[in-house]
């Protein structure tokens, strides 16, 4: 199979999984239990009065009317208005949406980066002491609480020492002084960014190490590796040119899908430093039965992850052919 | 990269380390020469979600609406008696021809432009027209609205209306110059109402005390004082008003964790959010700090199905609401920081309250308790396996309590909120379920989610019993008619319990049309006396609102039922240093 077909193969599977998505998120929503009629509607108007609003606020249609709505506005690109904002989610997205890739890629590239050198370290020393504590270290991290770290960084970075601010994405006092430097507000983000990023790098820094490291471990034992050592090749260079790149490998599906995911934000780290992105409002829109914008933020997220798996899937066939025949 | 020996490395270089923490020292040190001193910063727990003042409907919305729009009437913040704000005087009713002349103070909107009785009849017309949801029900009954000149408004009712004055009357009043085109644009779509609620409000035109600066939405939203207001060094019910502020700034928090320590940190000046009881022992140490506890117009209360047995037994209701001790609860639970209930009316409401309703069980002991339920259900008919008390009236645990026709009575949940969305009625929901064990009863409290909770209740009518509240009950009594009203006994209608009753129904008429307060008065009490004495609702409990300020920056705030986050604070905060 050429690579054009096998392109256009998963192209065609990821359409499929993405309409079967949208139909299965269509179905969740009608089924999960909340009422989104008791919150706009006084249930002390008369039965004509309250059929009047509902019907006004659309929430009185047929589940396939609703459907055949929900499809058409997918495909227009028109998610709907959302019942508390009312404004257009996409304008809600996107507003939100730059803010959690700012936080959350840039954890995911800075965690990757230093997962890929202490896992290639670790591998390196292994079964030394700087193996084992690095590994430790590594899967303590990995399994800490993340709102309790969070919390934790807050307390301690935030108000004990005073470092960073503690929370939110900027500070007012900055943006509502007139004459302030984009400069300054710029590093007024950075600031404000440091500690849930450190937070989100220590929480996943050690699954980046863990798979460099056994991969590296796996990379060393290769011939390739021997071949360098015999041309008489310093340790350092065997193992930042041979070994280390070729290790980094299985990494790419990890990171990939790791960018992919970062949309979705999360929500408990949203929630804990109130930073304003995605995660946030796909629990808000949930809790409170915002159909059209809970819709939309799983969409998105739906939709970017199956693209991150197709480019994942494209970047392995690339790297290595004998995936695709 | 590539070194001088040829060697090729990952990234992470050391420069870029030093490189990155030298940022962040000029980062940190940048940010920190700001310092809007002369600005109330406000924490809030979660972001409004719009200023567009008909769509509304979450607690942080409101709260900057209210400081932006403004009704006819308010509370005063000590006798909560109605007193004119935005009107002039008290409203004159004519029984004769069912009409209310109302005439306004001399006002500007934040524009500038005068407030007149045209807006008013405007604001009427605009609910009236596109049946606003949650407004219209309070103007549906309005016949006519007059303006024989631009300071006097005069409503025609339909029919005499008690809840015009406390409800109608208190509806935030907009401008015609704004809304109108807005209006018009709506009708002119296939659903007006949606297209009106889904117009972007971007800069509401109010004539509050503040009007909007500036809505980062996600991050802060900034009020500035408005010059206009018509309150501005005027005495209203015996206070000089302000604002006295220039700024109000509006943080948000996704905790009340990380708001706290904001407020220590000096971040905040004031936590507009009710605390729970645990942080007051923390907050008292730090003298920079001040706590405010007062009062809430809210009911907790555990509801019964009557719509099927075995709670449409009004004896077991009785026996129930026997065992619960609420004291108890408010101890244990609330850790002191709230009071018992014992009629749907809080006590504060000292108008409406009927203090001579039945108090279950009240001021007996655990096992007298036990023993009062126990002779109530003997006397109907209910018996044991084991009984709760033995032939020598000793009180042990019971088993298998059954029914008067001799089946065992089945297992039952009580329905509460989950813990994270409100831990004091899911553990009171705990204690219940151990207390009806006690009595033989197979009770289960069951947190749902709050939503689900709601459906189950509301629309489905499918529960045995629940505990829920209102947090914000209106000083108008007119909701004793509305929970128990049979007619309200339909999905999503505010009868939950399915209480029916003909004489009550009768009380509660006659209760919507009484104009003469004392009146009312007498037929609200007999309204809370048949309710109590059938028991569809039991009262439970009323937590205190407890909120906290720094108080080195700022002074002056009112307390008031329902806490400091009140009107009449903003327009009364003012510096320290200006004292």
């Amino acid at each position: 199979m050429g690579m054009r077909k096998y392109i256009l193969r998963r192209m065609v599977g990821v359409i499929v999984v993405f309409f079967i998505i949208l139909t299965a998120l269509f179905i969740l929503f009608r089924l999960a239990p909340g009422d989104p009629v008791s919150r706009m509607v006084d249930p002390s108007l008369t039965p004509e009065d309250a059929a009047y609003l509902i019907d006004q606020l659309g929430l009185n249609q047929p589940l396939g009317i609703q459907y055949i709505y929900y499809l058409k506005n997918v495909f227009t690109g028109f998610m709907g208005i959302s019942f508390h904002y009312g404004q257009p989610v996409t304008e809600i997205i996107l507003d939100r949406l730059p803010n959690t890739i700012y936080l959350f890629t840039t954890s995911v590239i800075l965690s990757a980066l230093l997962g890929i050198f202490m896992g290639k370290i670790a591998a390196w020393h292994r079964e030394t002491k700087i193996d084992s504590v690095m590994t430790i270290v590594a899967l303590f991290c990995h399994t800490l609480f993340l709102p309790w770290l969070a919390l934790i960084m807050i307390w301690f970075f935030g108000y004990r020492v005073g470092w960073f601010p503690l929370s939110g994405m900027i500070s007012p006092e900055v943006w509502v002084t007139p004459g302030t430097s984009s400069i300054i507000k710029f590093l007024d983000v950075l600031h404000h960014m440091a500690l849930p990023l450190l937070t989100l790098m220590i929480i996943h820094y050690g699954s980046y190490l863990l798979i460099m490291r056994s991969s590296m471990l796996d990379t060393l034992n290769e011939d390739y590796i021997i071949t360098a050592r015999a041309k008489g090749l310093d340790e350092k260079s065997i193992r930042d040119h041979h070994a280390a790149p070729n290790a980094a490998l299985p990494l790419v599906t990890s990171v990939g899908l790791s960018l992919a995911f970062s949309i979705n934000g999360g929500a408990l780290t949203e929630t804990v430093f109130t930073w304003p992105g995605i995660g946030r409002e796909l629990v808000f829109a949930v809790s409170s039965n915002d159909y059209p914008l809970a819709q939309a933020c799983f969409l998105l997220i739906a939709g970017v992850v199956l693209m991150a798996n197709l480019v994942v899937d494209v970047m392995y066939a690339y790297l290595d052919p004998r995936i695709r025949y | 990269m590539i070194n001088r020996q040829g060697e090729h490395h990952l990234p992470v270089p050391q420069w870029a380390v030093l490189g990155f923490c030298l940022l962040l020292a000029f980062t940190i040190a940048s940010c920190r020469q700001f310092d809007a001193s002369d600005y109330l910063r406000i924490g809030l727990i979660a972001e409004p979600k719009t200023l567009h003042v008909w769509l509304a409907s979450d607690r942080n919305s409101r709260k900057i609406l209210s400081l932006i729009y403004q009704p006819l009437y308010t509370r005063d913040p000590v006798t909560l008696e109605q007193v004119p704000w935005l009107a002039a005087d008290k409203p004159v009713y004519d029984p004769e021809n069912i009409s209310y002349t109302i005439k306004l103070r001399p006002a500007r909107w934040s524009d500038g432009s005068e407030v007149t009785s045209d807006d008013v009849a405007f604001t009427g017309q605009l609910i009236k027209s596109f049946k606003i949801p949650r407004r219209y029900s309070r103007w549906k009954f309005i016949k006519k609205i007059a303006t024989p000149d631009k300071r006097t408004v005069v409503f025609y009712l339909k029919s005499p209306q008690a809840i015009f004055t406390t409800r109608t009357l208190t509806t935030p009043i907009v401008p015609r110059k704004q809304w109108q085109p807005i209006a018009e644009a709506a009708r002119k779509k296939e659903k007006p109402l949606a297209a009106l609620l889904n117009h972007p409000i971007y800069h509401p035109l109010g004539c509050g005390p503040f009007v909007l600066k500036e809505w980062r939405q996600g991050t802060y939203l900034h009020l500035r004082k408005n010059p206009y207001f018509f309150g501005s060094h005027t005495k209203i019910a015996g206070r000089v008003l302000g604002p006295y502020i220039n700024d109000l700034l509006f943080k948000i928090y996704g905790t009340s964790d990380v708001a706290i320590l904001a407020l220590k940190k000096g971040t905040i000046d004031m936590f507009w959010w009710p605390l729970q009881p645990g942080y007051i022992k923390d907050l008292s140490k730090d003298p920079h700090i001040q706590l405010f506890i007062n009062q809430k117009s809210a009911l907790y209360f555990m509801g019964f199905n009557l719509r099927r047995p075995p709670f449409n037994d009004v004896k077991l209701r009785q026996a129930l609401a026997t065992i619960i001790d609420k004291k108890f609860i408010t101890h244990r639970i609330l850790q002191g920081q709230g009071v018992p209930m014992y009629s749907i009316v809080p006590a504060e409401n000292r108008f409406w309250c009927c203090d001579t309703v039945a108090r279950y069980g009240d001021g007996l002991s655990r096992e007298n308790r036990i023993k009062k339920a126990y002779k109530i259900l003997t006397g109907a008919g209910y018996t044991w396996d084991v009984p709760p008390v033995d032939s020598d009236g000793n009180v042990g645990p019971a088993r298998g309590l059954r029914l008067p026709d001799g089946n065992l009575m089945d297992r039952f949940t009580i329905l509460t909120p989950p813990a994270d969305y409100d831990p004091l009625r899911a553990m009171s929901g705990m204690m219940i379920q151990q207390w009806f064990r006690a009595m033989g009863m197979p009770a289960y409290a069951r947190p749902m989610a709050f939503g689900a909770l709601l459906n189950k209740i509301k629309t489905e009518h499918d529960f045995d019993t629940f505990i829920l509240g209102y947090g914000n009950l209106s000083l108008d009594p007119d909701y004793v008619r509305v929970f128990f009203y049979s007619k309200n006994d339909k999905p999503r209608g505010w009868n939950m319990s399915g209480y029916h009753n003909s004489d009550f129904d009768k009380i509660a008429r006659a209760s919507r049309s009484a104009m003469i307060p004392t009146e009312r008065q007498k037929l609200i009490y007999r309204m809370q006396e048949l309710v109590i004495a059938a028991v569809p609702y039991l009262p439970l409990y009323k937590p205190s609102v407890i909120e906290a300020v720094r108080n080195e920056r700022f002074t002056g705030w009112v307390n008031m039922l329902e806490g400091i986050g009140n009107i009449w604070s903003f327009c009364e905060v003012k510096p320290v240093t200006a004292d």
